[in-house]
C-alpha cells in the first residue's frame, strides 16, 4: 500500500475512533463527566465580545449541546479551533480586529504573501496582520519595485507577492527566440541575480516585518537561488537564515493544471527536494512550497477533485521529503496550501474538510507533531467564475466567495478584481476587491465578533460528510493507479480535470448552470471596463535584452565554470542547490535551464 | 463522402492556458472535425511548420497571456511567406482579446476571434461552415513540404472516397526501386509509450548527422462522428524541427491501427527523399497485424508495456511472431523483469532471431533507447 492508502485508512480509523468515543462518552460515566466539565469550562473561558450596539456575543460560538456523546462528537470529530483534527480552524484565534490602526488611505493597495503566517494575529511584537493579500508584477524589475513601494507605503509589514512574466515562468531568457513580445507581460521579467537585486531594492529582506512571495514553480529552485544570492549581495551571508517568504514550487499541480513544468517530472521533483532540503536546514522561516489547488480548480476541476488532488499531492511531497531523510517535524511546518474558492456548494466546507484530512494523515500516516499537522491555508476567490458579460456582477460573485472562504477559516485570502476576465487588474477594481474584504471583515459583523458565526450549520455538516467521502474515494482511485506519481504520469488528474472543465462549459451553454448576465437575465448591452493595457514598451523590452547581453558578456568565463560544475553535481546525483547558488551569481536563468536540460532532458508536455 | 475537416489548434509561446482549447478540441472532434493539437507554449514557427505539414484548413489559436495582436499576425505573415495563403487563422482568448484588438487582428488577416461567452456550438458551426468547402489548387507553395503535404491530403481524400478495408498494397505505389528511405513500423498496445520512444529515437537520428531528414506518419483513432484528436505532436518535442516531416492521421473508421490511406501515404513518403520514414500505429489489440502484406515496411518494432497481464496473454499477441524487434518499454516498472524473461521465452520459440530490448523512453539519454537506436541504424539488411 502506498502512503495515500495509509492516509485513507487513517481517516477511516479516526472516524471510527470518533464513533467509539461517542459511545464511550455515553456509557462510561466518568469519561462522560470529564467531557461535560471540559465543555463547560471552554464555554466559560470563551471571551465575550460586543457588537457596536452593545450586544454581548461569545468570541467562539459552540453548539448548544449538553449530552456527553454529542460533546465527544464535537471535540474529537471536529476539534475546537486550533485543536486536532482542526476542522474548525488551524489556530485558536482568527480575524480578530484585523486592521486596527492601519490608515484608511492604504486600503486597496495592500499586497502580501501567499504564505500563511504561523500566527495570523501574532502574539509577539509583530503588529496584527490583515489577512488580505494581493499579487503584483509588471514590466522590468525596477517597475515592479516601484509598484511594491507604492503599495506598501502606509504599511508596517511589507508582504510582497511577486508575479513573473511568461519567459521567466518557463525558465527562459528575455533574449530567447520568439519571446520578445512577452517580456514583462503579466508579470516581472527576471533573467539574472542583478534583476533580483533591483526587484526588492529598498526593502529590508531580513526584517521580521518583510516577506516575499514568489509565484513560480517550474524554475523555482533557480529563482530561489537568485533570491538568496540577491539578499546576500545586499545584506551579507548572515541574512540567509532570516529570510521569510514563500515560493510556490508545486510541480505536481503544474503537470496537472498550470502547464509550466520545464524539466521531466522526476527531475523537477528532485530539484525541488534539493531546494527543500537546503531551505529547511538553512532558512527555517521560509515556506519552500505552496501546495496549490487553485490552478487545478481554475483549470476547471470539480471542487472535490481540487481538494483531493491538492491533498494527495501534498502527501506525495511529504513522502518524498521524508524519503530524502528530512525529518517530518522539520519540513511539515514549512508546508503551506493554496486553494480556490468558487460559488459551488462544496466550497462551504472544502477547506475545512481538507484541513481535517491533512491533520489526520500527517499525524497518523506520517507521524508528524502538532506543527506539522497544520493545513495553513491561503485562499483566492475564483477567477474563472468571473466573466466578461455584464462584468460588474463579478463584484457580487467575489463577495459571495469571500464569505465562503472566511467561513472555512482561511488564514489569508486574495479577492479577485471584477475586471479579471480582461486584463491585469487596474487600480480601480483592485481597490474595490480589497475593499470587499475590508467591508466583510471590518465593517460587517459577520466575522469580527464571533469568529465562527456562520459555521456548524446542518447544511455545512452535510457538505462536510459528502465532500470527505468523495475525497477519500478519489484517493482510493489514485491508489489503485499506483499512487500520485504514477497517476500523474498516466495523465489521470489531467484528463479528469479536462473532462470536468468540458462539462462545466457545456452546462453553461446548455443553460443548466445559470450564469447571470450570460445565460440568464441578460440585458444585451455588454458594458466593458476601460481596458488600460499595461503593455511593456519596446524600449524597456530592449533594455532588458541589452542588460542580459552585458551580464552574459561580463561573466562569460566564470559562467562556463559554474555551469560545468552544476552539470557535474547533477550528473553525480548530489544535492544541486549549493551549486545553483554559485551558478546564479554568474549565469542567467535561461543558461541554467539549458544546462540542466542537457543533463535531465526537457519536460514532455502532456495533452 | 467528403473527408473530415482538419484543423490545427495551439496555445502561444509562454502561455499555458489550455483549458479553453481542451474543451474546444473535445467539442470539435465530437462534431466530426479532426484536430491536430500542438499543445501550449508553442512558437510561431512550430505552429506554422505543423500547419503546413499537416495541411490543415485552418489554425485555431487560444491566447491568454497577452501579445495576441502580434502573435496572430506573425502566424499569418509566416504562413503567407511560405505560400500557405490558404491556411486560415482564427481563435479566441476570453476577455483578454478586446473588440478593438479583434478589429486590428482582422485587418492583419485573422478570420475570426471568438469572444468570451461564445457558445461552443457557435464555434463548431463556424468551422464547419467556413472551412468545410473544398479548396482551390495551391499555386504558389515555395516550401516543398507544402507540396508533399498537399499530395498526402489528396491521397487521403481519395482513399476516403474508395473506402478500402485493408491496406494491402496495389503494387503500383510500392515499387522498391524508387524507394529512398528506410521504413520502420512501430506498433503495440496503447499506453506502451510508442510516441515517446519514437521521439527519443528521432532525437538520436537528428544528432547522428546534420542533414538527414525523417518523416513520421502517426495515427490516432477516430471517434464516433468521425472526428479525431491528433495529439502526438504536442508530446513529440524533438520532432518539431524542419528536419522532421510529421503527418498525423486519423483512422477514419478503419480497425487495426491504421487509416485507409496509410499504405499509399507511406508509399509516397518512402519515395520522397527521407532517410527514415517512421510509422506509428494507434494502440493495438492482441490480434492486430497492422503491417501485414504491406510490402513497404523494412523493419517492424513492437513496443510492449510490462503490464500486459499473464503469460497466457502473451501467447495471443500476434505481433510477437511478426516483429523484428520487441521493446519492453517502461522497464523501470516492477514487473519489467518478469516481462522480459516471459517475452524472451516466447521469442525463442519462434527461432527467428528477433531482438528484445528494454527501454525507459521517458528517461533522458536512456541507454536502452541508445541500444535500440544502434540496432535500427545499423540494420542495413534491406
Ligand atoms: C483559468 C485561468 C488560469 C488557470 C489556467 C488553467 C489552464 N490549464 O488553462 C491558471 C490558474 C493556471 C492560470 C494561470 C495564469 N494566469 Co490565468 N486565467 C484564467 C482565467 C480565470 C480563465 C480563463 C479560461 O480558461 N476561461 C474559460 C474559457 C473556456 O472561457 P473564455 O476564456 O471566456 O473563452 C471563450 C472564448 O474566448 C473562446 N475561445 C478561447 N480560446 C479559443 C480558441 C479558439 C480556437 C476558439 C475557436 C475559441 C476560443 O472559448 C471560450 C468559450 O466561449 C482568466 C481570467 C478570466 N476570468 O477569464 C485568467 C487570465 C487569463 N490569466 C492571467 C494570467 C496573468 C495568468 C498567469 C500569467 C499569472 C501568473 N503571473 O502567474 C498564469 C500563467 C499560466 C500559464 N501557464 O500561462 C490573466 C491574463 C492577463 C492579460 N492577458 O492581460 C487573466 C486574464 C487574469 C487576469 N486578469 O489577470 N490562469
Amino acid at each position: 500500500m502506498s502512503k495515500l492508502g495509509q492516509v485513507v485508512e487513517a481517516v477511516e480509523k479516526y472516524n471510527q475512533f470518533v464513533l467509539d468515543q461517542v459511545k464511550r462518552a455515553r456509557t462510561d460515566e466518568k469519561f462522560g463527566r470529564e467531557l461535560i466539565n471540559r465543555w463547560n469550562e471552554t464555554k466559560e473561558k470563551t471571551p465575550v465580545t460586543h457588537t457596536p450596539t452593545g450586544l454581548p456575543l461569545p468570541r467562539l460560538a459552540l453548539p448548544e449541546i449538553d449530552e456527553p456523546g454529542e460533546i465527544a462528537r464535537y471535540l474529537f470529530g471536529e476539534g475546537l479551533p486550533g485543536e486536532f483534527p482542526f476542522l474548525n480552524g488551524a489556530y485558536r484565534e482568527m480575524y480578530l480586529e484585523p486592521t486596527r490602526g492601519i490608515e484608511l488611505s492604504s486600503y486597496g493597495k495592500k499586497i502580501s504573501t501567499n504564505g500563511p503566517k504561523e500566527k495570523p494575529t501574532g502574539d509577539d511584537e509583530r503588529p496584527p496582520e490583515e489577512p488580505t493579500r494581493l499579487f503584483s508584477g509588471l514590466m522590468l524589475a525596477e517597475d515592479t519595485n516601484e509598484r511594491f513601494h507604492y503599495l506598501t507605503q502606509h504599511q508596517r509589514t511589507h508582504r510582497l507577492s511577486t508575479a513573473f512574466d511568461g519567459p521567466t515562468l518557463y525558465g527562459i531568457d528575455s533574449d530567447a527566440d520568439g519571446v520578445s513580445g512577452k517580456i514583462g507581460e503579466g508579470g516581472v521579467a527576471i533573467d539574472t541575480v542583478e534583476d533580483m537585486v533591483r526587484l526588492y531594492d529598498g526593502f529590508d529582506l531580513g526584517s521580521p516585518n518583510f516577506s516575499a512571495s514568489m509565484t513560480i514553480s517550474g524554475p523555482a529552485p533557480i529563482i530561489m537561488a537568485m533570491y538568496i544570492a540577491a539578499a546576500k549581495r545586499r545584506f551579507g551571508s548572515k541574512v540567509v537564515s532570516k529570510l521569510r517568504g514563500t515560493i510556490q514550487a508545486d510541480i505536481f499541480k503544474e503537470v496537472q493544471a498550470q502547464n509550466e513544468t520545464i524539466f521531466p517530472i522526476e527531475a523537477s521533483l528532485r530539484f525541488l527536494t534539493d531546494m527543500v532540503e537546503f531551505t529547511t536546514r538553512e532558512m527555517p522561516r521560509w515556506y519552500p512550497i505552496s501546495i496549490s489547488g487553485y490552478h487545478i480548480g481554475e483549470a476547471g476541476s470539480t471542487p472535490v477533485q481540487q481538494a483531493a488532488y491538492t491533498l494527495s499531492n501534498g502527501f506525495a511531497y511529504a513522502e518524498m521529503f521524508a524519503g530524502r531523510g528530512i525529518p517530518v517535524d522539520q519540513f511539515g511546518p514549512r508546508l503551506s496550501f493554496f486553494l480556490d474558492c468558487g460559488l459551488d456548494a462544496e466550497y462551504i466546507a472544502l477547506a475545512r474538510v481538507s484541513r481535517r484530512i491533512w491533520a489526520i494523515g500527517m499525524r497518523d500516516a506520517y507521524g508528524a507533531g502538532p506543527r506539522g499537522q497544520l493545513f495553513k491555508l491561503h485562499t483566492q476567490t475564483s477567477g474563472r467564475s468571473l466573466i466578461a458579460a455584464e462584468f460588474k456582477n463579478n463584484l457580487t460573485r467575489t463577495a459571495a466567495e469571500l464569505i465562503l472562504a472566511y467561513m472555512n477559516a482561511t488564514n489569508s485570502c486574495h479577492s479577485n478584481s471584477a475586471d479579471e476576465p480582461f486584463t491585469t487588474p487596474s487600480e480601480e477594481w483592485i481597490r474595490l476587491a480589497a475593499h470587499g474584504q475590508a467591508i466583510l471583515l471590518e465593517e460587517s459583523g459577520i466575522f469580527k465578533h464571533t469568529m465562527n458565526m456562520l459555521s456548524g450549520s446542518p447544511g455545512m455538516k452535510a457538505v462536510e460528510r459528502a465532500v470527505e467521502a468523495a475525497i477519500l474515494e478519489e484517493f482510493r482511485e489514485i491508489e489503485r493507479l499506483g499512487g500520485v506519481l504514477a497517476a500523474v504520469e498516466d495523465r489521470f488528474q489531467r484528463s479528469q480535470i479536462q473532462n470536468a472543465a468540458h462539462r462545466y462549459e457545456q452546462q453553461i451553454y446548455d443553460g443548466t448552470r445559470p450564469i447571470i448576465g450570460l445565460n440568464r437575465y441578460r440585458n444585451g448591452t455588454d458594458d466593458i471596463p476601460e481596458v488600460k493595457l499595461a503593455r511593456t514598451p519596446r524600449a524597456k523590452q530592449q533594455l532588458q535584452i541589452d542588460r542580459l547581453a552585458k551580464f552574459k558578456k561580463k561573466n562569460a568565463g566564470k559562467a562556463k565554470r559554474a555551469l560545468d560544475k552544476l552539470v557535474d553535481v547533477v550528473e553525480r546525483g548530489e544535492n544541486c542547490f549549493p551549486a545553483l547558488l554559485d551558478a546564479v551569481e554568474v549565469s542567467s536563468l535561461g543558461q541554467i535551464t539549458d544546462h540542466l536540460q542537457e543533463v535531465v532532458g526537457r519536460f514532455r508536455p502532456m495533452v | 463522402m467528403a473527408s473530415p475537416i482538419r484543423i490545427l489548434t495551439a496555445v502561444p509561446i509562454c502561455d499555458g492556458h489550455d483549458s479553453a482549447i481542451n474543451t474546444i478540441n473535445l467539442e470539435f472532434i465530437r462534431h466530426g472535425i479532426e484536430v491536430v493539437y500542438l499543445g501550449y507554449h508553442r512558437s510561431v514557427s512550430d505552429i506554422v511548420r505543423a500547419a503546413a505539414q499537416e495541411d490543415v484548413r485552418a489554425i485555431g489559436i487560444s491566447s491568454y497571456n497577452g501579445g495576441h495582436i502580434e502573435f496572430f499576425a506573425d502566424v499569418v505573415r509566416e504562413l503567407r511567406k511560405q505560400g500557405a495563403h490558404d491556411i486560415n487563422v482564427f481563435g479566441g482568448g476570453g476577455g483578454t482579446i478586446t473588440h478593438d484588438d479583434a478589429a486590428i487582428m482582422a485587418r492583419k488577416g485573422v478570420d475570426q476571434i471568438f469572444f468570451a461567452g461564445t457558445s461552443l456550438s457557435e464555434m463548431t458551426d463556424y468551422v464547419r461552415k467556413q472551412y468545410g468547402k473544398p479548396r482551390k489548387k495551391r499555386t504558389h507553395a515555395k516550401n516543398p513540404d507544402l507540396v508533399l503535404a498537399r499530395r498526402l491530403t489528396e491521397i487521403e481524400d481519395r482513399s476516403g472516397a474508395r473506402r478500402r478495408s485493408a491496406i494491402t498494397g496495389d503494387g503500383s505505389t510500392s515499387d522498391r526501386r524508387k524507394r529512398t528511405g528506410r521504413v520502420i513500423g512501430f506498433t503495440g498496445p496503447g499506453g506502451a509509450g510508442k510516441t515517446t520512444l519514437i521521439d527519443e529515437l528521432v532525437l538520436r537520428f537528428l544528432n547522428q548527422d546534420r542533414h538527414s531528414r525523417i518523416a513520421i506518419l502517426s495515427h490516432d483513432p477516430s471517434v464516433i462522428g468521425q472526428g479525431a484528436l491528433l495529439g502526438d505532436r504536442a508530446t513529440m518535442i524533438n520532432s518539431q524541427t524542419d528536419r522532421v516531416f510529421m503527418r498525423s492521421m486519423a483512422t477514419r473508421g478503419q480497425a487495426g491501427g491504421l487509416s485507409p490511406a496509410t499504405h499509399d501515404c507511406l508509399a509516397h513518403l518512402a519515395q520522397s527523399n527521407f532517410d527514415y520514414v517512421i510509422i506509428e500505429t494507434v494502440g493495438t489489440g492482441q490480434e492486430a497485424m497492422p503491417f501485414q502484406n504491406d510490402g513497404i515496411i523494412d523493419l517492424t518494432v513492437l513496443v510492449m508495456n510490462p503490464d500486459y497481464g499473464s503469460r497466457l496473454q502473451l501467447q495471443k499477441i500476434v505481433m510477437l511472431d511478426l516483429a523484428e524487434i520487441v521493446v519492453v518499454n517502461k522497464s523501470d516498472l516492477q514487473r519489467a523483469r518478469t516481462a522480459h524473461s516471459e517475452i524472451e521465452q516466447r521469442l525463442e520459440q519462434n527461432r527467428r532471431g528477433q531482438k528484445l530490448i528494454d527501454t525507459v523512453a521517458k528517461r533522458h539519454r536512456d541507454p536502452g533507447v541508445d541500444r535500440l537506436f544502434d540496432l535500427i541504424s545499423a540494420d542495413r539488411t534491406r
